[in-house]
C-alpha cells in the first residue's frame, strides 16, 4: 500500500474549469464543481485524497510489433521511440511502453480478448469461466464515489460475446456500443419514473442490510469475546454496504452535470470504425472531467469490424482478414495506416487530459491509460509479448519496460500496481506475482 | 526452487512430537522473531517463583538469554501470559522439545526426577490455560459458511443442482490450510453486496422454472448446425483439412457435400434412412475456430435434461504420400479406435461447463448421459484424445503413414426438462401454488389477492425451512416487516418476495454456523456432522433426530455418519477436503511448458481424469474402509484408459473410471504418484524435491516444515539439462544448518523424482536449450507443435529417511512410509479434525488423539473408522 491509509483524511477542494470544450465533437459543457458531486459520505470515506481514475482499452487485434515496439536494446529512460511511438512523441514524458509481458496461461487466441482485463486462464479449454475484470474489481472499492461505478464501452462488438468487463462471478457485462447513449446517461436526466424505481431499489438494499444488522445485533448477546469479534466484522460489511446503497441513491436525487451540447451522433457503419473510437475517448474523457465515474474500458472490436475507414489511407480488405498478413506488404501497409490511426486518437486524448486542470493537477496525471491487446502478433495468433502502452496516473514514465521476450513478465502485475495507485488494498490480481517491476508512482 | 510453506503458530503442535530432528529447525526459524518482537517489554520476572523458575534457570537460560539467544530464542523474555496465543505457543514449543529429549541438548543434563517436574508443572499450566480459554470460547471460532458451503446450501434449499453460486464470491481466507476456520473468513461490504447479488441469483433461477415448457423430445442434426457445417467450407481464416469438418455417410466421405457448394447440406426429413447416415466429423479437439456444439438446441429453462449423443470413431486416410500427416477429406473408412468424447454445457460467449465423457466406438451408438443444464446452455461434444490444432503449422501427433483417427457425430437428441421432486419443492418454498409470471428484464410476476398476508405466510415457511435450527418469532417478524415495507413502498409483491428472501440468505443466522462454548447442542451438532460429510446443511432426518435429542446418542450418530457417508452428497466432502488437504482445487493453477511438454499441453482430459482419479481413490478407501496405509501403497489404482496410457498399465479401455489391480512391480499405488499430487507439487516446468518432499511431510506424514530463513534464495532450475536439481541442492544439504531440516525434506522429494510434471514416469529429465534443438523430430504434442525437448540427465531417486533408513526408488520409499500406520492416522485424523471443527488439534486435544489412535490400532485405521471416530471426538462434538 502506498496510499496512507492513517489519521482523518482531506479531500482537498478542487477547481475545474468551468467550460470544457469538446473540440472535435464541437460540444460545449457547462461543468458544476466536482466537489459539490462529491457526496459527504464518499469525502469522508476515501482514502485517497485524490481522485484517481482508470481507462483501459484493448483493440484485439493488437499492433504490428515491429512497429509498436521499441528496439530490444532501446531500454530504460533514454529509449529510442519506435516508429509508432513517434506519433506521439509530444507525450512521451506521458506513458511507459512495455515489451515481454503477457497474462500468464492466456492462450487460446482471439477468446483471450475477454480476458484481457480478467487476466483468467486458459480462455479456450474445456471448463473456462472467467474471473473479475480489473475495473469491476475497482468498483468493488471505489465506485460508490461517483454516480456511475464504471462505465463499460464498445465498437463494432459481438454482442453478448466479448467485453473487457465482467463480474465477480465471471458474468459479462455488456458493452455500450453507442456514444450518444454514454453522453444521456451521463447528462440526461432519467424519467422520473426510472429514478423512483432506481431509488426504490436501492432503498430496499438498504432495509435489506438494516434487518442483517439488526439479526446480528440479537445474535452477538451470548458470545465470548473473539467470536463477537467475528460477528462485529460481519456487521461492519453490512452497514459499509447499507452506505454504499445511500450514496448511490442520493446520486439519483442529484442534478447530472448540466450541458449545453447537442448529444453526439452515432456512426451508422461498422467501417466508421475510427469515428466511433474517437467518440468513445470523447465519452470517457468527459466521464472524467465532470467525476461521473473513474473507471471506463473500451473494447475496440476489430476482429468483428470490415475494412474500416482510416483518414488518408485507402483500406481494401476486412480488418481481421488485414491482420493476417502472412507478410504481404499491400496488407501490411493498410495495417500500418490503421494501427497509426489508432496512435493518433490516443495521442489526442492524452493531449486533451492534459488540457483539463482539476485541483492543481491534470486530468491524465490523474488517469491511467491502459492501452494493449490479448494478441501479441496477430499474424499468428500469439498471446505472448503483448504490446502494452500506459500512461498518465502518477507514475514516473518516459521509459521502455523491457522484460524477457521468452519467458514474460507477468502483466496482471501491472494491475496490481494500478489497483494500489487507486488506493485499494490490494497485493494481488489473477495470476500476479507482486507490482509493477520498475514501475514507481510519481 | 524453495519454497516457503506457510505456517501459523499455533499450528498442530500435536503433530510435531515425534520429529525430534525436525524441532530443531523450527523452533529458532519460526516461533521466535515473533515472541521477541511481540515481547519486547516483558521481563524474566514473571517466571520466578514459579515452580517452573529452577529448571529454566540452571538448564536453559545459559544458551537462551539476551545475551546470547541461541537460536534467537531469549527465554527469559517469555511469559506465563497464556492468554497470548504466542506465548502459548512458545512454550508449547518449549515442552515439546524437553519431552522429546532434545533440549536441554548436551551436558549437563537435568536428572530425570528434574525434567519431569518441569515437564509436569508446565504441561499443568499450559492444560489449565488451554482448558480455559476452550470453556470460555471453545476450540474454534465463530465462522461464516464458506463459498463451497454457501453454493451447495443454495442449491439443496432451492433444489436447484445447476446453480453456479461459488464464482460469484469472493475467494474464502484460508487458515491450517483449510477453508473451515473462523479467524480466516472475513467479511467485508464486496462479501455482503457479493452474498446478495448470489441470492437474488440463485432466487431468480428458481423462480424463472415455473415458466417451465412440457418436457419434449427432440433430435438436433449435426448436419443442420452452423458450427458443424461452417468449417466445411475452406475461407480465408482457414484452409487446413485438420480445422475443417468432414461430411460424412456412415464411414464414407460425402464427397457431393464436400465438393459442390450448391449441394443441399442434408436430404432432411424426406429420406430417413439416408438421413440416419448423414454425420459430421473432426479429426481436432475443440480449439478456436473448430468448436462444433448443437447451438439449435438451448435450454429454454433451467432444469434436468437426457442428452443422447449419436457418435462413432472414423478414419481418414492420408492426403499424399508427401502429406501423410494431413487428413484426406475425400478418403474415409471405418474407425479403428475407441475415443473418449467430453460433454460440455457452453453458455455464450464460451463458459463451459464439464458434464461428462461418454466413449465413442467404430460402431455408431447412442450414448447418454443425464445433467443439469442452466437456462440458454447449449451442448459442446469434445474428442478429447484428439488434438488441439495450435498455430502456426501444426501436426496431428496421432497421425501415421495409414491415416489419422476421427469423431463424427449424427445428432443429439435432448429430452426435457425432466421433471424433478426437489425443483418442483424448491419453487413451491418461493411462491406456494400461486402462478408465477416472468416479466420483462426477469421481474417476477406474481398476483396475489393479500399480498401482506401471504408474504407474512410464506415468510415463516421459509424461515423455517432454511434456518438450522428452531426459528426465533423476532426474525420472521423481522423480515416480514421488511417485505410489508417494500410492498408499501409499492415494489410488487413478487419483487418484494424476492427481496425478503434474499435477505434470509445473507442473514448472518444463515451464512454463519451458530455454535457456543461447551458441548453443541443437537442442532448445531447436526450441522457441523452435514457440513463436514455433505458440505451442506443438514436434511430433515438429521434435524428431526436434533429436534428428538437424539443425535447425541453415540449410535445413532455412528449410524449417520454412515448414512450421510453413503448418499452421494459426500462426494462433496470427498471434493472439498481433498481440494484443501491436497491442493486438488490447484490441479490448473499452472500449465504443462509448451516446450518440454508439449506432449501434455493443452490435454484437459488428462488433467480432469487425475484429479477424477484421486477423488475415486479417496471415495473407495471410505467406502471399503481400507487401511490408512493405502495412502501410500495401494495395490490398486482408480483409472479410466487415459490414465492406464500415461501410466503405462496395460488393458484399460474407456473413459469411466474404474478400480485396477496394479502390476506388482507398479510404482503406482497410493496417492504419492498419482498425477493430481504430482502435477499440484510441480510448477509445469520443472519438480523440486524440495517442494514435493515437504508436501509429503506436511500432507501425508503430518511433520510441519519451517520456512526456510529470509536470506536463502532459492535455487534457480536448470531448464537447459546441464545440472540437475539434486546436484544444485547437494552444496546446500552441505550446509549443516540447511540440512537440519532438508535431510527431512528432501528424501521423500528424491524419490518422486522419477516423476515429471504431470506425474509421467522418467528416468531422465528433459531438457530445453534453443541452441541445441533436436535435429530430428521426434514427435508432436498434444498442441500439434514439434518435440524440441531433448533427454538429459539421468534422475538419482534413491536417498535415506531421516532415520537412516534406506531406499532406492519410490518403490522401496512408499514401503517404508506405510509401516508407520499409526502416523499415517494421526494426520489423517488431525486433518479431519481441522476440517470438521474448524480448529487446530490443540494442546489439550492431544491426550484425546492419542487414545483415539489406540482405539483403533486393531482396525489398521480404516479410512471410514477413522471418520467415524472423527465425529465421535470430544473435539467434533463440542465447540
Amino acid at each position: 500500500m502506498n496510499q496512507p491509509a492513517s489519521g482523518p483524511s482531506v479531500v482537498t477542494r478542487r477547481s475545474v474549469s468551468r467550460r470544457q470544450f469538446l473540440k472535435a465533437s464541437g460540444v460545449a459543457l457547462g461543468l458544476p464543481f466536482l466537489d459539490a458531486m462529491m457526496p459527504a459520505l464518499a469525502r469522508a470515506e476515501t482514502t485517497a485524497a485524490v481522485p484517481r481514475r482508470m481507462l483501459a482499452v484493448c483493440n484485439n487485434l493488437g499492433l504490428l510489433p515491429e512497429k509498436f515496439f521499441p528496439a530490444a536494446d532501446s531500454t530504460g529512460r533514454g529509449y529510442q521511440l519506435s516508429p509508432y511511438l513517434e506519433l506521439m512523441k509530444a507525450h512521451r514524458d506521458d506513458f511507459t511502453v512495455f515489451s515481454g509481458v503477457w497474462h500468464p496461461d492466456v492462450d487460446g487466441g482471439h477468446p483471450a480478448d475477454n480476458c484481457f482485463l480478467t487476466a483468467a486462464p486458459h480462455p479456450g479449454s474445456g471448463g473456462f469461466r472467467n474471473t473479475i475484470s480489473l475495473d469491476q474489481y475497482a468498483a468493488e472499492h471505489i465506485g460508490h464515489l461517483t454516480r456511475f461505478p464504471s462505465l463499460t464501452l464498445g465498437v463494432n462488438m459481438r454482442r453478448g460475446q466479448c467485453s473487457l468487463s465482467w463480474t465477480g462471478g465471471g458474468v459479462l457485462i455488456p458493452a455500450e456500443e453507442k456514444p450518444s447513449e454514454v453522453f444521456r446517461r451521463l447528462f440526461l436526466q432519467g424519467s422520473k419514473v426510472e429514478v423512483a424505481a432506481q431509488v426504490r431499489k436501492l432503498k430496499l438494499g438498504e432495509s435489506i442490510m438494516d434487518a442483517l444488522a439488526d439479526q446480528t445485533h440479537s445474535l452477538e448477546k451470548n458470545l465470548g469475546a473473539r467470536d463477537k469479534e467475528r460477528l462485529d466484522q460481519y456487521f461492519t460489511g453490512v452497514r459499509d454496504l447499507e452506505k454504499r446503497l445511500a450514496s448511490a441513491r442520493e446520486w439519483e436525487g442529484k442534478p447530472k452535470p448540466k450541458t449545453s451540447a447537442k448529444a453526439p451522433e452515432d456512426p451508422a457503419n461498422p467501417r466508421e470504425y475510427m469515428e466511433k473510437a474517437r467518440l468513445m475517448y470523447d465519452m470517457a474523457r468527459l466521464a472524467f472531467e465532470t467525476d461521473s465515474t473513474r473507471l471506463v474500458t473500451l473494447m475496440l472490436d476489430s476482429v468483428n469490424s470490415p475494412a474500416i475507414e482510416v483518414e488518408g489511407s485507402d483500406i481494401n480488405d476486412g480488418y481481421h482478414s488485414l491482420s493476417h498478413h502472412g507478410k504481404n506488404p499491400e496488407k501490411l501497409k493498410q495495417l500500418e495506416a490503421i494501427d497509426s490511426g489508432h496512435m493518433k486518437l490516443l495521442n489526442t486524448l492524452f493531449t486533451d487530459l492534459k488540457g483539463t486542470a482539476e485541483g492543481g493537477a491534470n486530468l491524465l496525471d490523474r488517469t491511467m491509460i491502459l492501452y494493449g491487446s490479448n494478441l501479441g502478433n496477430a499474424n499468428t495468433h500469439v498471446t505472448t509479448n503483448l504490446p502494452i502502452l500506459f500512461a498518465g496516473g502518477g507514475f514516473k514514465h518516459g521509459q521502455h519496460l523491457a522484460f524477457d521476450s521468452k519467458r514474460n513478465y507477468p502483466l496482471p502485475n501491472l494491475f496490481v500496481s494500478m489497483l494500489q495507485r487507486m488506493g485499494i488494498e490490494a497485493d494481488k490480481f489473477s495470476t500476479s506475482t507482486g507490482t509493477m517491476r520498475g514501475l514507481d508512482m510519481a | 526452487m524453495l519454497q516457503k510453506p506457510i505456517l501459523s503458530l499455533n499450528q498442530v503442535p500435536g503433530l510435531w512430537g515425534g520429529c525430534a530432528v525436525l524441532m530443531r529447525a523450527v523452533l529458532p526459524c519460526v516461533i521466535l522473531p515473533c515472541v521477541i518482537l511481540a515481547m519486547a517489554a516483558v521481563c524474566q520476572a514473571e517466571t520466578k517463583g514459579q515452580p517452573e523458575a529452577a529448571f529454566l534457570k540452571s538448564h536453559c537460560y545459559e544458551c537462551h538469554d539476551s545475551n546470547t539467544q541461541e537460536g534467537r530464542l531469549d527465554l527469559t523474555k517469555v511469559t506465563f501470559n497464556l492468554n497470548d496465543p504466542l506465548m502459548f505457543a512458545t512454550w508449547v514449543k518449549v515442552h515439546d522439545r524437553v519431552k522429546a529429549g532434545e533440549m536441554p541438548p548436551e551436558s549437563p543434563r537435568p536428572s530425570v526426577r528434574e525434567q519431569s517436574e518441569f515437564l509436569r508443572a508446565l504441561s499443568d499450566r499450559l492444560a489449565t490455560a488451554d482448558a480455559e480459554r476452550i470453556q470460555d470460547s471453545g476450540r474454534s471460532t465463530w465462522r461464516r459458511m464458506n463459498r463451497y458451503e454457501y453454493e451447495n446450501t443454495l442449491r439443496d434449499v432451492l433444489g436447484a443442482p445447476w446453480l453456479q453460486v461459488r464464482d460469484i464470491l469472493p475467494e474464502d481466507g484460508e487458515s491450517h490450510r483449510f477453508n473451515k476456520i473462523g479467524d480466516a473468513l472475513d467479511v467485508s461490504h464486496v462479501q455482503m453486496a457479493r452474498y446478495l447479488a448470489a441470492a437474488d441469483y440463485a432466487l431468480r433461477e428458481v423462480a424463472m422454472t415455473s415458466a417451465a415448457p412440457p418436457s419434449k423430445t427432440q433430435r438436433y442434426y449435426a448436419r443442420d448446425q452452423r458450427s458443424f457445417t461452417g468449417p466445411l467450407r475452406f475461407s480465408q481464416f482457414n484452409r487446413s483439412p485438420e480445422r475443417s469438418t468432414f461430411p460424412l455417410l456412415g464411414n464414407t466421405a460425402d464427397v457431393a457435400v464436400l465438393n459442390d457448394e450448391s449441394h443441399p447440406l442434408s436430404v432432411g426429413d424426406k429420406n430417413p434412412e439416408v438421413r440416419e447416415q448423414e454425420a459430421v466429423g473432426v479429426v481436432a479437439s475443440a480449439y478456436e475456430p473448430l468448436e462444433v456444439h448443437f447451438s439449435s438446441f438451448r435450454a429454454p429453462v433451467a432444469g434436468e435434461y437426457k442428452l443422447r449423443l449419436n457418435v462413432y470413431t472414423f478414419w481418414a486416410a492420408p492426403l499424399s504420400e508427401k502429406q501423410w500427416w494431413r487428413p484426406d477429406r475425400e478418403k474415409t473408412s471405418a474407425g479403428r479406435t475407441h475415443e473418449p468424447v467430453s460433454l460440455y454445457a457452453q453458455h455464450p460467449p464460451r463458459l463451459l461447463r464439464k458434464l461428462g465423457t461418454v466413449d465413442a466406438s467404430p460402431e455408431p451408438s447412442v450414448v447418454e448421459i443425464t445433467a443439469w443444464l442452466a437456462k440458454g446452455e447449449t451442448v459442446r461434444p469434445d474428442p478429447a484424445r484428439l488434438f488441439r490444432s495450435r498455430p502456426p503449422s501444426f501436426h496431428n501427433p496421432l497421425a501415421t503413414k495409414k491415416g489419422q483417427p476421427g469423431v463424427a457425430y449424427k445428432w443429439l437428441e435432448v429430452e426435457g426438462p425432466l421433471p424433478s421432486k426437489s425443483l418442483a419443492e424448491g419453487r413451491k418454498l418461493l411462491f406456494g401454488d400461486l402462478p408465477v409470471k416472468i416479466a420483462p428484464g426477469n421481474q417476477i410476476d406474481v398476483k396475489v389477492p393479500d399480498a401482506k398476508a401471504t408474504s407474512r405466510q410464506l415468510i415463516t415457511k421459509f424461515i423455517r425451512r432454511v434456518y438450522r435450527r428452531p426459528v426465533d418469532a423476532a426474525d420472521t417478524k423481522r423480515f416480514v416487516a421488511l417485505v410489508h415495507e417494500a410492498i408499501d413502498a409499492g415494489i410488487p409483491f413478487g419483487e418484494a418476495m424476492i427481496a425478503g428472501y434474499s435477505a434470509i440468505l445473507c442473514s448472518p443466522a444463515f451464512v454463519t454456523l451458530e455454535e457456543h462454548p461447551g458441548r453443541l447442542d443437537d442442532f448445531a451438532l447436526a450441522s457441523r456432522l452435514s457440513y463436514f460429510l455433505w458440505n451442506s446443511e443438514p436434511d430433515e432426518t438429521l434435524l428431526k433426530l436434533a429436534q428428538n435429542g437424539e443425535l447425541k446418542n453415540p449410535t445413532v450418530l455412528r449410524r449417520q455418519t454412515e448414512r450421510l457417508l453413503a448418499d452421494p452428497k459426500s462426494q462433496r466432502f470427498v471434493a472439498a477436503f481433498l481440494d484443501y488437504w491436497l491442493d486438488l482445487r490447484k490441479a490448473d493453477d499452472t500449465s504443462p511448458d509448451a516446450g518440454l511438454y508439449p506432449d501434455y499441453y493443452l490435454d484437459d482430459y488428462l488433467v480432469e481424469s487425475a484429479v477424477d482419479e484421486t477423488r475415486a481413490f479417496f471415495t473407495e478407501l471410505i467406502k471399503e474402509n481400507l487401511p490408512v496405509r493405502n495412502l501410500v501403497a495401494s495395490d490398486f489404482a482408480m483409472l479410466n484408459a487415459r490414465l492406464a496410457q500415461h501410466y503405462e498399465i496395460p488393458n484399460v479401455q474407456g473413459s469411466e473410471i474404474r478400480r485396477v489391480k496394479l502390476p506388482k512391480d507398479s510404482v503406482r499405488g497410493g496417492l504419492l504418484t498419482q498425477a493430481s499430487v504430482l502435477k499440484v507439487t510441480a510448477n509445469g516446468t520443472t519438480t523440486s524435491p524440495v517442494l514435493r518432499g515437504v508436501w509429503i511431510n506436511e500432507r501425508i506424514l503430518g511433520v510441519l516444515i519451517p520456512p526456510p530463513p529470509p536470506t536463502v534464495s532459492a535455487v534457480e532450475p536448470d531448464t537447459r539439462g546441464a545440472t540437475t536439481i539434486r546436484e544444485q541442492l547437494e552444496k546446500h544439504r552441505n550446509d549443516a544448518s540447511c540440512n537440519k531440516c532438508h535431510v527431512i525434506i528432501d528424501p521423500s522429494g528424491f524419490a518422486l523424482e522419477n516423476f515429471d510434471v504431470l506425474g509421467g514416469f522418467r528416468e531422465r529429465y528433459r531438457a530445453v536449450d534453443s541452441a541445441k534443438k533436436p535435429k530430428k523430430i521426434v514427435g508432436y504434442g498434444h498442441n500439434g507443435q514439434p518435440f524440441e525437448f531433448s533427454n538429459g540427465r539421468v534422475v538419482d531417486s534413491a536417498g535415506s529417511l531421516p532415520d537412516g533408513r534406506k531406499f532406492r526408488d519410490i518403490r522401496e520409499l512408499k514401503l517404508l512410509l506405510a509401516k508407520d500406520e499409526r502416523q499415517l492416522a494421526k494426520n489423517l485424523a488431525s486433518q479431519m479434525i481441522v476440517y470438521a471443527t474448524g480448529a487446530p488439534i490443540r494442546f489439550n486435544d492431544r491426550e484425546e488423539l492419542e487414545f483415539m489412535l489406540d482405539s483403533i490400532q486393531s482396525s489398521s485405521f480404516g479410512v471410514q473408522t477413522v471418520i467415524q471416530e472423527v465425529v465421535l471426538s470430544r473435539m467434533f462434538q463440542n465447540k
